[in-house]
């Protein structure tokens, strides 16, 4: 019993604690309109996301609204204008728009995740050491970075994908490291060569602190407001190029809101001129809300870490 | 300052050629051979192969690879056999170039111009909407984006022309080819562009303000006449227009897709000067607002930014690569996607190496820059 007390104590602590020291921070993220807004588009982007198994569960018959293979043979022709069944209509195919955009969600989801956090390891790890211990290891590790930063993500990965027909974990994988391993590792290094030169690092390493010691409880934690507008800048990176890779690459190996917008756009060409922008709409304006909330977001976090920054 | 600008200069160089390395290994991991596109004889595959080099090792295709960029020879394109990469990419510059450069250059005018705006009335629905704006702008997908367009005042509105670069009616027994327009217009441009800088240059001793107001708006309409005039005599003034009839919707694009982002930088940069002490005696000077702004903050915020620019140059350059490619626009982004199309590697290792090079050399000038901007740059620690 004693120990649980202990236990809710140290915890009651430990969130006081947080308080005092992000209280602030929390407060002017949560005073910015923008910030909220982006926060609610995210927040509702995940609903979207975690809603499309629930509704194949429970709703959704699989035959006519699996968003690859589904056909609604009731309704013809495709594609075909909202109706209550279908509420943003169907493609070219017969399948369900709002199917495949809920699907689309979890890729742009993924693509985004998967390519933030590799950059950010990637740059911590290469930036990271060679702000902090310079010499040989600055040189040798910038001379990476510096080769990487000639490699702009979107106009190699619009190439190499395209020739590779890469799968979406791979384009996500391959943008968090040429980002990581580019300009964002440039970027951590000369923020961790301003943090190594203050005097709190000198006390740290008088006091006996190994190099490792430093790095996780001291350096890390500096670099962390950084890292996340970069990481949130990058999700907004990612999920742009994927969408250009999966709209040019033409044949739907996988679903996302760049190949619905490409099928959207061959019902305009092939089909009739007018009267098919359901098709389009809706992953195109999907795509702009999901990145416009990382982008807010991002802007917002820089507001409030850069100190230089907050409203006078 | 010239030991850094040597030194940074040999760390390009060493940098560029790991960068060429590094492509040709990656073009080499590719699981292709550009014979295999032909249905023909073993005996006449070999041949296609031997033609293009591909039989040769690979120490020996690397060496050669190596030494030809050295020389800015670029090798020989398998599509347009045996055209040199070079030519293929030299060709398409022009109109790539006449997209590119006037919607990066208003883009930035643009979004310094208003970052300034919002930033300096800090708070205001302006700023709130100025932003939505620009971020939802920024932020939408570029072929997407150029389809509505396109669509909007092609389709519905039939203000403009749409698709392709130029009207063939209007071009039928043209006596000039397109892209000696293209070329002209060009350089049309650049001079004006050279001319509003000198013009603002030379006036910018004038102290009265309205007067000096009155000199640059005058200047600027001297130019614009001399220069419409100018394509009036030449006699192609009708093909020109009808070149930038066609270009108004892709710069458009261009220009939405890409303000936004310097919008943002700006705004960032002028908060970040405004809370400096120079600011705060500025105006216990009792210095008017304008003067202010523009002579004491924007001209401090202006740094920040010019570094983005480089570093937001390429994702620029692909928006304005996909545009052509919604557009019609027979240029670089024709070559590049038809090389990815046809596997035409020579055409691809190119169009690799030209990104490379540009980004580079947009590096060093940032960085040289810099160094002859703020000295602490200059001397790095210890020195």
């Amino acid at each position: 019993m004693a120990a649980m007390v202990g236990v809710r104590r140290a915890w009651k602590q430990r969130m006081a604690a947080w308080q005092r020291r992000w209280g602030t921070e929390v407060g002017l993220f949560l005073r910015q309109p923008l910030a909220l807004i982006g926060l609610a588009l995210i927040g509702v982007f995940g609903l979207m996301a975690l809603a499309h198994p629930v509704l194949m569960a429970t709703v959704w018959n699989r035959a006519r609204f699996d968003p690859i293979v589904g056909y609604d043979a009731s309704q013809t022709p495709h594609p075909h204008p909202p109706t209550p069944q279908h509420l943003l209509g169907t493609d070219g195919f017969g399948r369900d728009v709002l199917s495949q955009l809920l699907v689309g969600t979890r890729v742009s989801f993924g693509v985004g995740l998967i390519a933030a956090a590799v950059a950010v390891l990637l740059s911590v790890l290469l930036g990271g050491t060679a702000g902090y211990f310079g010499g040989w290891a600055d040189a040798a590790l910038m001379g990476v970075a510096d080769v990487f930063v000639l490699m702009p993500p979107p106009v190699v990965l619009l190439i190499f994908g395209l020739l590779l027909r890469l799968n979406w974990p791979m384009v996500a994988l391959s943008y968090g490291v040429l980002s990581g391993l580019g300009a964002q590792a440039v970027v951590v290094k000369s923020h961790t060569l301003v943090l190594r030169n203050r005097s709190f690092i000198e006390a740290a390493r008088l006091a006996g602190g190994g190099h490792f010691h430093i790095l996780r409880k001291h350096i890390l934690p500096g670099l962390m407001p950084l890292l996340a507008a970069h990481a949130v800048f990058t999700v907004v990176g990612a999920v742009l190029t994927e969408s250009l890779l999966s709209f040019f690459s033409r044949t739907t190996y996988y679903l996302s809101w760049g190949s619905m917008i490409w099928m959207g756009q061959q019902s305009f060409r092939w089909f009739t001129l007018e009267g098919q922008w359901h098709v389009i709409l809706p992953p195109a304006f999907a795509l702009m809300g999901f990145c416009s909330a990382f982008y807010l977001v991002g802007r917002a976090l820089d507001e409030v870490f850069n100190p230089r920054l907050r409203r006078v | 300052m010239a030991r850094f600008v040597l030194r940074r200069l040999v760390r390009g160089a060493v940098a560029l050629l790991l960068f060429q390395t590094l492509i040709f290994a990656l073009v080499q991991a590719l699981p292709y051979d550009f014979s295999a596109f032909f249905i023909v004889s073993p005996s006449l595959r070999a041949f296609i192969r031997e033609e293009l080099g591909l039989d040769r090792p690979l120490w020996e295709q690397y060496a050669r690879w190596m030494w030809g960029f050295v020389r800015l020879d670029l090798g020989r394109s398998f599509l347009y056999w045996p055209a040199p990469v070079s030519r293929v990419i030299l060709s398409r510059l022009p109109r790539t170039l006449l997209l590119f450069l006037p919607a990066a250059v208003l883009a930035y005018l643009f979004g310094i111009w208003l970052g300034k705006e919002i930033a300096w009335r800090r708070g205001g629905m302006l700023e709130v909407g100025a932003s939505l704006f620009s971020v939802a702008a920024y932020t939408s997908f570029a072929p997407w984006l150029g389809f509505v367009l396109l669509n909007v005042f092609g389709w519905y509105l039939r203000w403009l022309p749409y698709q392709r670069l130029v009207n063939p009616n209007v071009w039928f027994n043209a006596p000039v080819t397109v892209d000696r327009v293209l070329i002209g217009l060009l350089g049309t441009g650049g001079g004006l562009f050279a001319g509003g800088l000198g013009l603002w240059w030379a006036t910018r001793r004038i102290t009265d303000p309205l007067l000096r107001r009155a000199a640059r708006i005058g200047g600027l309409t001297a130019l614009g006449v001399a220069a419409w005039m100018g394509w009036n005599a030449s006699g192609i003034g009708p093909l020109a227009a009808d070149v930038l009839a066609h270009l108004v919707l892709p710069l458009g694009t261009v220009f939405l897709l890409s303000f936004g982002e310097t919008m943002m930088t700006m705004r960032a940069a002028m908060l970040d000067s405004l809370r400096e002490d120079y600011v705060l005696t500025a105006r216990a000077k009792g210095l008017p607002g304008r003067v202010i702004r523009d002579r004491h903050v924007a001209r401090n915020a202006i740094l920040p930014v010019l570094a983005r620019l480089a570093l937001s140059l390429p994702f620029v350059l692909v928006g304005s690569l996909v545009v052509e490619r919604v557009f019609m626009w027979h240029a670089m982004g024709q070559a590049l996607f038809d090389a990815i199309e046809f596997q035409d590697i020579p055409v691809i290792l190119g169009i690799l190496s030209v990104v490379g090079v540009l980004v580079l050399l947009a590096h060093i000038v940032l960085d040289v820059l810099y160094a002859w901007l703020d000295p602490r740059v200059r001397y790095p620690r210890g020195e």
